[in-house]
């Protein structure tokens, strides 16, 4: 692995993920964008046994890269070479029969015990900006043994209370939440991925900063956050993505710059001795 | 059963012995042929105030020919199954035939964030595998499904959605209203006059929405033989007997893919979304639904012959999409 000198930060926020693919597990995905990209970078590098099922019932396909242009659910290129093709309640039973063990998720806003909003921000039914609704997030969080969560490391998506619950984590994070909600015991939200740092669940299930990028300070990254997350005792330096890594993500997968947001992300250059992340311009 | 929790917006009033009922009444058994245009079908069984569904969306192998016409008959009041969609909630919406919406996902963006506003839209909050779930009971026949998904959210309030005492285990339980809508639409691969459907590849729920509807509209790419359903019965996705009408629909899906028989046209679907994001769903009706009379006259006008070729040309492979 040769590390990259020039990369944005939503580049590596996928390749952070991608090294947590882990072979012999299944991940349930909803079919698009950084958490697909995620899977594909680490079943090609690091895992390459890792499966993944979308929401439409393909399971475990060995997809035509690039996918078309726009979305790749029920589409004939991401369905390819699978070992089956279901519906959408067929993905649904599977995961609610305990088979699908990860679950990748890209979250709007989200909150201290990893709910996620993408229905409304402000107040719902008055004062509020509408989103598109849970899709398929809400199942993946429900039902996966273990849920991964992106988003951005910006104040106003790290909150203490999410406006609205879409997709549950921990919900009140008092113990045994989830279950008294009527979901499946031993479930919830793992990590949290962000352009620029990792974070895990404590014991009482609040979020927790366990490693930021080289560029970041941890003061740097609990400026962005709104409610401040607890800070593990050592918190780790991650790696910055590889070349090999990128080399997939932008000839295979993201080849138009779209699920990197590459004219909005902040890009991180190596100056010769240290990663420099460069102000966003405009 | 002690209910713990339940939401408090308006819903689908559940009666499986009605929709029983209605299916005795209606639904013909005998095999008689439905082949019908597209004006026929939808002035036929799509009324205004219907609850209306159409199975994977309008730039995915949806039946986007006929939610054309469904806005170009201007019917009114549908309540719409946003299930798994894009731009259909906008577009049905924005022409004035929907305003109510329970929602699984959708594009956001400036128009539908101003319908929302303005009052054009009731939006109730489920997700997709939800409101499959609901629809796997209108198609069982029975009153609710119980699932292990959506506890704890928000969407329980806003939904239909109770949580009871589960009778079994002693253990809180999700549960949701079963579905039945007045009609669906769907688009399939290839379809006899009877209504016997086949679809390839993967879908959202195309069983349970023709199973769970009282009217069935199914449009096909392509209309074949029954002896040809006969020779590969394993293939049959939607029997005849839940089919009302049979529209043979080339290129229905467009601008969407239709897997194995041809690509997306990025384009227009850039184009139409386009028109969701900045609120100009108007203009995008005005173009390419009211200007013309029916799918023909669509693709001849709005398409055109090279294009539907470059995007037959395009497609990505057949493996898996025909028997």
């Amino acid at each position: 692995m040769t590390q990259a000198t020039t990369f944005n930060e939503r580049e590596m926020q996928i390749c952070t993920v991608a090294r947590m693919i882990e072979n012999g597990r299944t991940y349930w995905v909803a079919g698009a964008a950084a958490p697909l990209y995620s899977i594909l970078i680490g079943k090609r590098l690091y895992a390459p046994d890792a499966q993944y099922i979308t929401e439409d019932g393909v399971i475990a396909p060995e997809p035509m890269l690039p996918f078309d242009p726009i979305m790749s659910m029920v589409s004939a290129r991401a369905g390819y070479r699978a070992l089956g093709w279901g519906t959408m309640n067929v993905a649904g039973a599977h995961a609610q029969v305990g088979l699908m063990d990860y679950g990748i998720l890209n979250a709007l806003q989200i909150d201290q015990y990893g709910n996620i909003n993408s229905t409304a921000i402000g107040v719902y039914g008055r004062e509020a900006r509408r989103f598109g609704g849970p899709g398929g997030a809400d199942s993946i969080a429900s039902l996966c043994w273990r849920t991964i969560l992106m988003t951005d490391q910006e104040a106003r998506k790290f909150v203490e209370r999410v406006d609205f619950i879409s997709s549950p984590g921990f919900l009140d994070g008092t113990p045994g939440a989830r279950e008294r909600a009527g979901l499946p015991r031993g479930t919830g939200p793992w990590r949290l991925v962000t352009p620029c740092a990792l974070y895990d669940y404590n014991e009482e299930r609040r979020l927790r900063l366990i490693g930021v990028a080289p560029w970041v300070t941890v003061e740097e990254v609990l400026a962005e956050c709104q409610h401040k997350p607890v800070v593990a005792e050592k918190v780790e330096t991650l790696e910055p993505p590889s070349e090999e890594e990128l080399d997939i993500l932008r000839a295979h997968l993201d080849v138009r710059g779209q699920a990197t947001g590459i004219e909005r992300s902040h890009w991180v250059i190596w100056d010769g001795e240290r990663y420099v992340r460069q102000a966003e311009e405009g | 059963m002690q209910v713990l929790e339940e939401g408090i917006a308006e819903y689908l009033p559940v009666d499986p012995d009605g929709f029983r009922e209605w299916v005795r009444d209606h639904k013909s058994r005998a095999l008689e042929p439905k082949l019908m245009s597209e004006q026929d079908a939808v002035s036929k069984f799509v009324e205004d105030g219907d609850y209306l569904v159409y199975d994977c969306n309008y730039l995915q192998r949806g039946p986007s020919s006929l939610l054309r016409e469904v806005m170009r008959q201007r019917k009114k009041n549908l309540w719409v199954g946003g299930k798994f969609t894009w731009v259909a909630v906008h577009l049905l919406v924005g022409a004035g035939c929907a305003d109510k919406v329970d929602c699984g996902f959708f594009l956001f963006g400036k128009s539908i964030d101003r319908y929302a506003r303005e009052g054009m839209v009731q939006i109730f909050e489920y997700s997709n595998v939800v409101m499959t779930a609901r629809l796997q009971a209108g198609a069982m026949g029975i009153p609710f499904m119980p699932i292990r998904s959506f506890g704890g959210t928000d969407g329980v309030r806003y939904s239909g959605a109770k949580v009871i005492e589960d009778p079994y285990t002693g253990q809180p339980l999700v549960i949701v209203p079963a579905l039945n809508p007045d009609v669906a639409l769907i688009h399939a691969h290839q379809a006899d006059a009877y209504g016997n459907a086949r679809i390839f590849g993967t879908g959202v729920a195309h069983q349970e929405c023709a199973l769970a509807s009282k009217k069935v509209i199914v449009s096909a790419e392509e209309i074949i033989d029954t002896e040809e359903i006969r020779r590969d019965p394993g293939r049959t996705s939607i029997p005849y007997y839940a089919v009302d009408a049979v529209v043979e629909a080339p290129f229905g899906a467009y601008p969407g893919e239709c897997a194995g028989y041809y690509a997306s046209d990025p384009a227009h679907v850039i184009e139409v979304a386009g028109a969701a994001l900045a609120d100009m769903v108007d203009q995008y009706l005005e173009k390419y639904v009211y200007s013309v009379a029916n799918h023909q006259e669509f693709l001849e006008q709005k398409v055109g012959v090279a294009k539907l070729l470059e995007i037959k040309k395009r497609v990505a492979t057949k493996e898996g999409y025909q028997p």
